[in-house]
């Protein structure tokens, strides 16, 4: 009975296992961290609604105010999605022939809301007040973005709990008046200096938390 | 080392290199599918949150409609003046006893008239606005209306018809609505429609003052 001998060149398999054993756990947390970031996961999203509505035509070219639509945002923590009589306000007579609002037709004849696909989707553990926010100089655009340029409206920030924080420590930098709050084209950062944002943090009394029950409650 | 392990190393290696590539190329990319959800059922608890899809019900609301018929507590607005803008079935002249004339309610109602009505109306309430020049524009369009648009130019609230109404009529109006304008009492919270209708009134001073009514030591000022 012969013996099994493993050759010679095994041997110089060693430091390429050694490399390995060293890369394969890096790379398995580069692709985890990386890839499985909301960054990666999450920002981006742009599903395809049941009516393509254009925030670009009616935010941006035709000046209607965030707060038009969405009415209820300076008062609960939800920024409600108008329900089919807002749509209506207008076009039971501009382009009320269009094919492309049938369904907001059929839902105000129906009744039935229009099933809109929800982009800037927060997991169900984290609570976000839209009131507190925007009642304090927190605009629209610093976690919406320019939603008066996007045709379709997409997801252009990560909405992770990193993101929320980087805020919630050094918010001077996104604060601005609450007259300007919808007004997406406007920047605090080149209209106003850093002494007067500081101003503003003194004036809303901005001191955010940044307790774990703020927003996991 | 044969060979045949040193290529599929080196192609493993290779391979390897592919989806660091495939994320950085796609990160944030525009895309129509949601992002995965790794931890699923904390992501999308059990739970019904406003204005969500509940299967349960036929007509798939998690938030359920008043029962047809019935009107909540605390929620039977008797008061004519206050919801209605009627007094003693005439117009309401004056504010309700729920509202004070104030610079604070005049700016309030002109901030949320800057919302919800210069749309058609126009800032300074000529019937100007950005919706009404739009549908104008739809309207007179050289190959006949797009997508069969009818539009009545919006009222210029400096009307001799408008100018005319009591403040109680303007705040109905603003409710309920009239001819082709939609009532915007879903929209705006009742204070709000009184702080506009307020500012109406205001406006309608303003954009129809005459010498008199700015004080002499201003005059000079305006080249008066």
């Amino acid at each position: 009975m012969s013996r099994f001998l493993f050759p010679r060149w095994i041997d110089s398999l060693v430091p390429v296992l050694a490399i390995a054993g060293a890369v394969v756990p890096l790379y398995a947390v580069f692709i985890v961290a990386y890839g499985f970031s909301p960054k990666s996961l999450e920002k981006g999203y742009q599903p395809i609604q049941p009516v393509p509505f254009s925030h670009a035509r009616h935010a941006g070219e035709l000046g209607l105010d965030c707060r038009y639509c969405h009415s209820t945002v300076e008062r609960s923590w939800f920024a409600a999605v108008p329900s089919t009589q807002v749509c209506m306000n207008c076009h039971t007579q501009i382009r009320k022939g269009s094919p492309l609002l049938a369904p907001v037709k059929s839902s105000y004849e129906s009744g039935m809301p229009i099933e809109w696909i929800k982009v800037h989707k927060l997991p169900d553990y984290a609570y976000f007040d839209h009131s507190a926010h925007v009642n304090r100089g927190v605009s629209c655009v610093e976690c919406h973005g320019r939603v008066d340029q996007m045709a379709v409206v997409t997801r252009v920030k990560p909405l992770s709990m990193g993101w929320c924080l980087e805020c919630h420590r050094d918010p001077i930098d996104r604060l601005r008046p609450v007259s300007k709050i919808t007004t997406l084209s406007w920047d605090q950062n080149t209209q106003m200096t850093r002494e007067e944002r500081e101003g503003i943090a003194r004036l809303y009394h901005i001191t955010p938390s940044e307790n774990c029950s703020t927003c996991h409650r | 080392m044969p060979r045949l392990i040193v290529y599929s190393l080196s192609i493993l290696a290779l391979l390897a290199l592919v989806p660091p590539m495939v994320l950085a190329r796609n990160r944030g990319e525009a895309s129509a599918t949601t992002g995965v959800h790794i931890i699923f059922d904390m992501d999308l608890q059990t739970k019904f949150k406003t204005q969500a899809v509940n299967p349960l019900f036929a007509d798939g609301r998690s938030m359920r409609q008043p029962v047809a018929g019935t009107v909540a507590r605390g929620d039977e607005r008797l008061d004519t003046h206050y919801y209605n803008g009627v007094v003693a079935g005439q117009w309401a002249t004056t504010l309700p006893a729920q509202a004070t004339m104030s610079l604070k309610l005049l700016e309030r109602g002109q901030a949320r008239f800057n919302i919800y009505c210069s749309a058609c109306h126009g800032y300074a309430g000529a019937g100007d606005g950005m919706v009404n020049q739009r549908a104008l524009a739809l309207v007179s369009n050289a190959q006949g209306p797009v997508d069969g648009t009818v539009w009545v130019t919006a009222k210029s609230l400096h009307d001799a018809t408008v100018t005319v109404q009591p403040i109680g009529q303007l705040f109905n109006t603003i409710t309920y609505g009239i001819r082709n304008m939609a009532g915007y009492g879903t929209q705006i919270p009742v204070e709000d429609r009184w702080a506009i209708a307020a500012y109406v009134k205001a406006l309608q001073r303003s954009q129809d003052a005459a010498v008199q009514d700015v004080p002499p030591q201003m005059r000079a000022g305006l080249g008066l």
